[in-house]
């Protein structure tokens, strides 16, 4: 009996060992671009998946149970914050049943800490003004000085759960801030076309995107936040755009392309679909292409 | 003594094992202590930069157009809890007369507040009231889930919707028809079964998809009925509550599409009416027997079910595309009794001519997105209708359902409904439902 005892213990050492020195920190993150910069800092030290795809609306993810699955052995849940995912995530946060990913557990990483909030609400706010977000705009990541605090985020809370990886994780986070500062400096050109120039957005979420690149905002194809267009803001847009003379309507690609080449048929104006995400574009497989690609497209647009 | 000394070995094994790794450790450990402090150094360095922006936006960034998130306090300083009220208002048009309970023609049939919040580092806590003219208020579910429990374990306890079926766990006001299925509002409730008692469940893939086992252990299956009397009560035995078992699968069939296929099992004694009642003797909570009259037995009744859900909704197009097709069957089976045991010793017992009967009956539920408001549904119901000595209640119902955002809803119904082949009952029904306040969204 001592014996087998004596061979388990054996075996259980064996088996332990080898696991111990292997492991990865698990990081699930809500969106595609935090799943990048994700990977970016921690290399091969973490094992990543995202759930939110480029291509999808983020508020309106579906709490899939499969998500469940990939959430319920996470050491790192990261999410965009200020009430993006607030339709989904705490349906799959409460499905998962892990204590280390829930707010309160080291694992809760709200991204939106941070960064720089816009667009906070001052005053009253009710929901006549639509799907308003009333901790500030969420859509940050699309400001690359947003995506550095990101990384830096990441590089902190990795290094305090894997204290034993701290140098790789500050080393790779260095590595993404030079790439991407020689990034920056390849559109600059780009940016010099895009300053200034006027422009419709489809939703807020291009808000951060123009605090860093200067174009500007005329008109918002929604009326309100979150509210299809109706006729009469159409007609309201239109007359925007003849009076400014916008070069481009930019929307993302899950919206209702038809309504925005309505607008493009009356008044000649260019329909810009660019993606808000990593991945939202074929061949778009990382935050510093998206950067690259969203500013090419739409300098190209306005010059 | 062999044994002692094949133990002694494979500890000395392990020491050596430990001892031939020491100078590794001891340098692995200066480097974690050289990581930690690093860590230290650029986390305040982080927060160093953080309140430098704060205090001076760089770059493109407006002067005073952002506050970093950190500085800006907590969102909720008081703790609060989420309240929220849900409206449910209902109209019924239908050209013979009103079809609804109180024949009213527009009725406000509940509004739901809810309360709910984390309640301490191990329990979240729901309350949901429902007020309604006919019930007044009524406590719809109150119960806590623990939140910290090792092995995807999860326990309730208090009132809850009962995990059996799927349109079973949806609130009323939430469901894409204006009124349960048949086969819900006559072998379970007419408002959704619901049950006092605890709740566990368990995540696992062993087969790589999800699934769920969950199970529930409640006081009794039903409501108790002011009119019906019993010679014992329901759950006088533990064997009298009520128990239920779903077993969830989950699978995704590509990134647009999924299945949902589970299995439901409750059983549990409730009161059934007699035709007649019967002088028998109860006994008291004294321990007396005293003849009473009863008027109702109680019988064990047990009801199985399977239900399956397809969902498709392309991720791209998602917000002006889906489709769900949903399916549930129940079969209900009701003990036979013969007769009537008073329980005590010297009492004869009573011979009844009880009736008893299993009942069937199953839904299909299409609907199909036409617009990113709009959507259009069908539900084709067939039930053995309890309430018709089991005759075929047959029903088709077509709805067109509008929200105008995400925390307001408008439908409009018609139903054809054949009770055993009488004349088809035409039914026209509007709905409005609204909601104030941070509504937890509902379950997948």
């Amino acid at each position: 009996m001592i014996r087998r005892f004596a061979l388990l213990l054996l075996a259980g050492v064996l088996a332990i060992a080898p696991h111990a020195a292997e492991a990865q920190l698990k990081v699930v993150t809500s969106t595609t671009d935090l799943y990048d910069i994700a990977k970016e800092v921690g290399g091969d030290r973490i094992t990543a998946a995202h759930i939110g795809e480029g291509y999808q609306d983020p508020h309106f993810i579906e709490a899939k149970p499969s998500f469940v699955l990939q959430l319920r052995n996470a050491d790192v849940w990261a999410f965009v914050g200020l009430d993006l995912e607030i339709g989904w995530m705490p349906l799959l946060l409460d499905g998962a049943r892990n204590p280390k990913i829930r707010q309160g557990g080291a694992g809760y990483l709200d991204a939106s800490t941070a960064i720089r909030v816009l667009d906070r609400p001052n005053g009253n706010v009710d929901r006549s003004m639509g799907d308003v977000h009333t901790q500030g705009n969420p859509h940050y990541w699309l400001d690359p000085e947003n995506g550095r605090r990101i990384a830096r985020l990441f590089q902190s809370r990795f290094s305090q759960l894997d204290p034993a990886n701290a140098a790789t994780y500050a080393s790779n986070e260095r590595a993404f801030e030079a790439r991407l500062n020689a990034a920056e400096k390849g559109w600059q050109a780009d940016l010099a076309a895009i300053r200034g120039k006027p422009v419709v957005a489809w939703h807020t979420s291009w808000r951060y995107f123009a605090e860093y690149n200067g174009m500007n905002i005329v008109a918002f194809m929604e009326p309100k936040p979150g509210v299809p267009p109706s006729p009469s803001h159409l007609y309201e847009v239109i007359q925007t755009v003849k009076r400014t003379g916008a070069k481009a309507i930019v929307m993302e690609p899950f919206y209702d392309r038809k309504v925005a080449d309505l607008v493009a048929k009356q008044t000649g104006i260019k329909v810009l679909i660019l993606p808000p995400s990593v991945g939202g574009v074929r061949g778009i497989t990382d935050y510093i292409q998206l950067m690259q690609y969203d500013m090419a497209q739409l300098a190209a647009a306005v010059r | 003594m062999r044994t002692i000394r094949f133990t002694a070995v494979v500890l000395l094994s392990c020491a050596s094992l430990a001892g031939a790794q020491q100078p590794d450790s001891a340098a692995r450990s200066r480097q974690r202590a050289d990581s930690i402090a690093k860590a230290v150094r650029d986390s305040i360095a982080l927060m160093k930069e953080l309140g430098a922006g704060l205090a001076a936006p760089s770059g493109a960034a407006a002067p005073g157009s952002g506050n970093v998130g950190p500085q800006s306090g907590p969102a909720n300083p008081r703790l609060l809890p989420d309240i929220s009220a849900v409206g449910d208002l209902v109209g019924d048009l239908s050209p013979r007369g009103s079809t609804q309970a109180d024949r009213s023609r527009f009725g406000v049939r509940e509004v739901e507040l809810a309360v709910q919040s984390v309640v301490d580092p191990y329990f979240r806590g729901d309350v949901f009231l429902g007020i309604s003219d006919v019930e007044k208020i009524s406590i719809e579910q109150a119960f806590l889930t623990t939140t910290s429990l090792p092995n995807e374990l999860e326990l309730r306890i208090g009132r809850f919707l009962m995990p059996f079926g799927k349109q079973n766990l949806t609130h009323r006001h939430d469901l894409h028809t204006i009124e349960y299925p048949y086969v819900i509002q006559r072998l379970l409730s007419d408002d959704g079964l619901k049950g006092t008692g605890l709740w566990g469940s368990r995540v696992f893939a062993p087969f790589g998809f999800y699934q769920e086992v969950q199970v529930t252990a409640i006081d009794r299956l039903s409501r108790p009925v002011d009119s019906l009397h019993t010679a014992e009560d329901v759950n006088r035995s533990l064997g009298g509550l009520g128990f239920s078992a779903r077993l969830r699968n989950y699978v995704d069939l590509s990134e647009s599409q999924n299945v949902e296929l589970s299995f439901s099992a409750l059983t549990g004694k409730r009161e059934r009416a007699l035709g007649q009642s019967y002088l028998v003797s109860v006994e008291q909570p004294t321990g007396q027997f005293v003849p009473t009259d009863v008027n109702a037995i109680v019988a064990r009744q047990t009801t199985y079910g399977a239900d399956l859900t397809y969902r498709w909704r392309p991720l791209q197009q998602g917000l002006y595309q889906s489709f769900i097709l949903q399916s549930e069957v129940m079969r209900q089976v009701n003990e036979r009794v013969d007769d009537l045991v008073a329980p005590c010793a010297n009492c004869a017992t009573v011979s009844i001519a009880e009736r008893a009967r299993d009942y069937t009956g199953a839904y299909v539920f299409a609907r199909y997105q036409t617009t990113q408001r709009t959507f259009l549904g069908a539900r084709y119901d067939w039930l053995q209708n309890p309430e018709n000595d089991g005759r075929t209640l047959n029903a088709g119902s077509v709805y067109l359902e509008w929200y105008p955002s995400e925390f307001s809803k408008l439908m409009a119904g018609y139903e054809g409904l054949s009770n055993s082949g009488d004349r088809l009952v035409n039914r026209l029904l509007v709905q409005a439902v609204f909601s104030l306040g941070p509504h937890k969204p509902h379950p997948f």
